[in-house]
């Protein structure tokens, strides 16, 4: 395979699925759907890992793809360096156990083909988002992605559901407007829309009086795709309204490529990071980490817990970044990396027993370890793995966390992060206490543990937190600290493309 | 040869960690026996169960002989968790709740230890142990030693955060409480403390640090034996005498002085044998009587007379009755106190601390006459059938090992545990030891009990025994009229100031757990409170949220 033609494959493929499979969904039987939507997540992951692989002999380890052979900044180019092929083998494998478990989940739902349609769409803005070089494109993703994850958040179409996905819109729609605005006004300024110029631009002119409205528009706007306080609102009505594969997706992988990674890709690689800005990173963060758990302890319904835990994670993942230092980026992109892993089985853990039990509220069950041992034992595991339990993934990534921030001498922050992580605990603790400890209740006799395909992807996930520690092995480690580079050397993204480009 | 290297920089061995390697698998041993031979009657999930003993006494090594705090704190970390999946392996919902609360705290000191391991980290520049020689002093030293010191206290059970173990005793399977709490988990606490106070911190004599543990030593000890006073279950009253015994632990070592930590050390390997004793013989009577409260038994030494002689032993051994061994590193924590006196330490700490541990001593002795006589002595209970046999041959097996463990230890203290094993743990070699010679007084006391039974056996006391009944208040009660023993401690109760205190520590006031608690949920109904669900104050927020972020952004 030529190392051009696999990046706009990440596009290529989810778009091309979402229509086919609508179109075909009606007229053919429901497994022949099925093999349909599993067989293009098979192939990103295969193109994810590919591209990794390309990218060390690639010239710049940069991937690029100049759409129609014009060359940027006139044209549209598509670029993959370490961090976004980082984003991309996390994003699509996620995708790829998510597929596979969405294939027993949705045997409950009527309008499947649809389903695998947005699914789909909301796959192609991700990956689009995280390929694209170029800032207005970066907008047409992010909407094709959002506005898919509304309508999925709708899917079940029952009243709660409704709310929940309107609010959603409601929110999203604010902060795309406000992302726009940002990017018409560095447009007006930098005459330019493709990043690596605009990068050269912001850092040639001598005034850049713009920047700091910019940056109030993008860390809103992304911010709140992000699910930062004060921005968070939407979501904790949101991911529980989704079915359990969508709440998955969208808390496991969207609010991190959305949010972190557009962020992270804007303030490091185009308008150029700031102790402010590093300093409002590592606030919002902190304040996410500890309002997200404290609000998560007292909340009954398991999806719900589960949403307000993503918002103190989100905080780990962005305080981690906000520090600034390489070990402290290291730490917030392998929390970003364990998280998407963990949550996701949260989410599927909390689908099975919804599939098998019927309920998501922990008052509802208990003593469920007795029927489903898979679920129980994967969902220990994702709990011990997101309260930073050793030997789980999660406990690496805090503990990076927290050593970038006593090593930074941020002592404070690095307090908060710690009762974040105590208090997660318990919250956790809860879940299993209320779940699968304790005795078996009366209405629950006839449960049975869900189907192959369902507990396929949570074990093949828990396998993963499993192992995930085994990343910071010297010689595994690559595959973070090359994305860490790309953001602490944040001035060489413009010069690989445009000099590559240039050739 | 380069894997080889790794595991000699992550590992490291040296006297003060390698003689708790044999002891923990000793007791991974007796607790294994012991469930084999039927203490694990229960438990359902045997696969399960063993598979954690045996991962417990695995990470319990790999975490003594850790020289890389990192790889420390995993399996530190991991300890806790089999300790959580061992109280929840029975599916009740109590034992549950038990897990819950244990690994909050168990867990939750572990996160507190990774901010001190972090600071640690920025103080020296190392992850091992035997190069970082961080001083006490300033801001970041000191809360590098109090995050550790937290993470000790959580491990082995003082106070105050010492509220898993009471709560866990009742619902966890016996077994387990024998191995984690009383025995496994004070091995690790009392090594860390020991390791920060020998290696990892340098602690000036008597400074505030040192003060400021021996006080808290000395609390736990009073506290917890208050408590275990008025327990009318007997797991219960062991849990707070696991408690109360940290107590002497922490003081010994906390005298920074030789004698005074070879005695903590010494109290350390002495508690986890009598205890794991006491839970395992306490196991054995509730195996055959299914009853764990006192209130409901009575009259068994004559049923049960193994597991009588061997609680007898064990009770003896912790209240620091001679020629057991307990007495022995009490006494050694006593000189360490004395000692401490002598380099400078205040008098008046000093004293309050030798006479706590002192009134302590005297009080675990009359709990466990309670217990004592509550179990095997008195008049039989109607509850327990007239029946019951001894425990299981492979039950009681290793609760006669132990207890003849506590009676060499006590014997031959000089002679074979401090030799061998404390001594070079401390590497002094200057440790006085003179004033009391157990062989000798071993021998006298045996001579003595000799000496009362032959007179016993020779005149026949029983002749001069009179049983009649008892005429009180107008009422005459029958002669066998069952008193358990237990109302009398009651009175302690009754107590003027102290019933005040025992009715909020029965309603969990003293409890860190409870009000932690209280207080996240007091911060979380206000942020609750705040979340409307209406979508314009959301909208609000948001607003308001990037108007404050752009003035930040343009100062």
């Amino acid at each position: 395979m030529n190392s051009i033609n696999v990046v706009p494959l990440f596009v290529i493929i989810p778009l091309f699925s979402a229509f086919f499979i609508s179109i075909v969904g009606k007229f053919v039987k429901r497994n022949a759907v099925y093999a349909l939507s599993v067989i293009p997540c098979i192939l990103l992951s295969f193109f994810s890992f590919n591209a990794l692989r390309l990218l060390q002999s690639a010239p710049g380890h940069m991937l690029l793809y100049k759409i129609g052979g014009w060359a940027p900044p006139f044209g549209i180019c598509m670029a993959v360096d370490a961090f976004g092929v980082f984003m991309l083998v996390v994003v699509n494998l996620v995708a790829l156990f998510i597929c596979i478990y969405s294939t027993g989940y949705m045997e409950k739902y009527t309008d499947m083909p649809k389903f695998f349609t947005l699914f789909f769409l909301m796959l192609t803005g991700m990956n689009g988002l995280i390929v694209t070089g170029d800032l207005f494109n970066l907008f047409v993703f992010l909407e094709i992605a959002s506005v898919a994850s509304y309508a999925l958040v709708a899917f079940g179409t029952e009243a709660e559901e409704l709310e929940a996905a309107f609010k959603y819109a409601i929110m999203g729609s604010v902060a795309s407007c406000f992302i726009f605005l940002g990017i018409a006004f560095l447009y007006g300024f930098t005459s330019t829309l493709n990043m690596a110029d605009m990068a050269r631009v912001l850092a040639t002119s001598h005034s850049v009086f713009i920047i700091p409205f910019v940056s109030a528009l993008f860390i809103m706007g992304f911010g709140l795709k992000a699910a930062l306080v004060p921005f968070h609102a939407w979501l904790p009505d949101a991911h529980p309204s989704a079915p359990a594969s969508i709440s998955a997706m969208l808390s496991g992988v969207l609010i991190k490529t959305l949010g972190v990674y557009a962020l992270a890709r804007i303030f490091f690689n185009v308008l150029g990071i700031t102790a402010t800005h590093l300093a409002v990173f590592r606030f919002l963060g902190a304040i996410s980490l500890v309002i997200g758990v404290v609000l998560a302890l007292s909340q009954w319904d398991l999806k719900r817990l589960l949403a307000y835990h993503s918002i103190s994670q989100i905080g780990y993942v962005v305080l981690g970044i906000g520090i600034g230092t390489p070990l402290g980026i290291f730490g917030g992109l392998f929390h970003l990396l364990n998280h998407s892993v963990f949550k996701s089985l949260l989410f599927l853990n909390s689908g099975a027993i919804d599939y098998s039990v019927g309920t998501r509220d922990l008052k509802h069950m208990s003593g469920l370890k007795e029927k489903m041992p898979i679920t129980a034992g994967t969902n220990m595991i994702a709990s011990m793995s997101i309260a930073g339990i050793p030997p789980f993934n999660g406990f690496f990534s805090k503990l990076i966390i927290i050593f970038a921030c006593v090593q930074a001498g941020y002592f404070g922050y690095c307090l908060i992060a710690i009762v974040g992580s105590i208090l997660t605990l318990a919250s956790f603790m809860k879940v299993q206490r209320y779940a699968f400890l304790g005795e078996l209740r009366q209405a629950c006799q006839n449960v049975k543990e869900a189907p192959f395909v369902m507990k396929f992807s949570m074990i093949a996930l828990a396998v993963i937190c499993v192992l995930g520690g085994f990343l910071l092995l010297p010689s595994l480690r690559p595959f973070i600290n090359n994305a860490v580079d790309v953001l602490i050397e944040g001035a060489k993204y413009s010069a690989i493309i445009l000099g590559e480009t240039a050739k | 040869m380069e894997a080889l290297s790794l595991f000699k920089s992550l590992f490291k061995i040296d006297a003060l960690n390698i003689f708790l390697v044999p002891f923990i698998c000793l007791f991974g041993i007796v607790v294994i026996i012991y469930s084999l031979g039927g203490g694990a009657k229960d438990i359902k999930a045997k696969g399960a169960y063993y598979t954690y003993l045996l991962l417990t006494v695995a990470t319990s090594c790999a975490a003594v002989l850790a020289n890389n705090m990192i790889l420390f704190l995993v399996m530190w970390g991991a300890g806790g968790l089999l300790l959580y999946l061992l109280i929840g392996i029975q599916d009740a919902a109590a034992s549950a709740d038990a897990g819950k609360k244990t690994f909050i705290l168990v867990g939750g000191s572990d996160a507190v230890m990774l901010f001190g391991i972090a600071i640690l980290w920025r103080l020296s520049g190392s992850f091992n142990m035997d190069s970082m020689h961080v001083a006490v002093a300033g801001k970041a030293g000191v809360v590098a030693f109090l995050c550790l010191m937290i993470a000790a206290f959580t491990k082995a059970g003082a106070m105050p955060f010492h509220t898993w173990i009471p709560s866990s005793a009742k619902v966890a399977p016996i077994p387990v409480m024998a191995i984690l709490p009383a025995s496994l988990d004070k091995l690790l606490g009392i090594y860390l403390l020991a390791r920060c106070a020998l290696n990892i911190f340098i602690i000036p004599a008597s400074s505030f640090v040192s003060i400021f543990l021996m006080l808290l030593g000395a609390g736990t000890i009073v506290c917890a034996v208050m408590m275990a006073l008025i327990q009318h279950d007997f797991r219960k009253l062991l849990a707070y005498h696991a408690v109360s015994q940290v107590g002497y632990m922490v003081l010994g070592i906390a005298t920074a002085t030789p004698i005074g930590i070879a005695g903590g050390l010494f109290h350390m390997l002495n508690h986890a044998i009598y205890k794991s004793c006491l839970f395992l013989t306490g196991g054995n009577v509730q195996y055959r009587t299914k009853e764990s409260d006192l209130d409901k038994m009575g009259g068994l030494a004559v049923l049960m007379p193994i597991s009588f002689i061997c609680f007898l032993i064990a009770s003896l051994s912790i209240s620091g009755v001679p020629p057991f061994n307990g007495f022995f590193s009490k006494w050694m924590i006593y000189q360490g106190l004395i000692q401490g006196l002598s380099a400078g330490g205040s008098r008046f700490t000093i004293f309050t601390c030798l006479i706590a541990a002192m009134f302590g001593s005297a009080l675990t002795l009359a709990s466990f006459m309670k217990m004592l006589h509550a179990i095997f002595l008195g008049q039989p209970s109607p509850d327990i059938a007239r029946t019951t046999k001894e425990a299981p041959f492979l039950m009681w097996l290793p609760v006669v090992f132990l207890s003849l463990l506590c009676i060499l230890f006590g014997v031959f203290a000089v002679a074979l545990p401090l030799k061998y094993f404390i001594i070079p743990a401390i590497g002094s070699t200057s440790l006085s030891l003179s004033g009391y010679a157990p062989v000798m007084s071993a021998i006298l006391i045996a001579i003595g009990i000799i000496a009362g039974l032959a007179y016993y056996l020779l005149f026949g006391a029983k002749k001069s025994a009179r049983a009649d009944s008892a005429f009180v208040g107008g009422e005459i009660i029958p002669c066998d009229n069952r008193v358990s023993g237990v109302e009398f401690y009651n009175a302690i109760k009754e107590l003027p100031v102290l019933r005040n205190l025992y009715a909020k520590a029965e309603k969990g006031l003293f409890d860190i757990y409870d009000q932690g608690k209280t207080i996240v949920f007091g911060i979380g109904k206000f942020f609750q409170y705040l979340h409307n669900g209406v979508l314009p104050t959301y909208l609000i927020w948001t607003l308001l949220g990037m108007i404050v972020i752009f003035f930040v952004l343009q100062r």
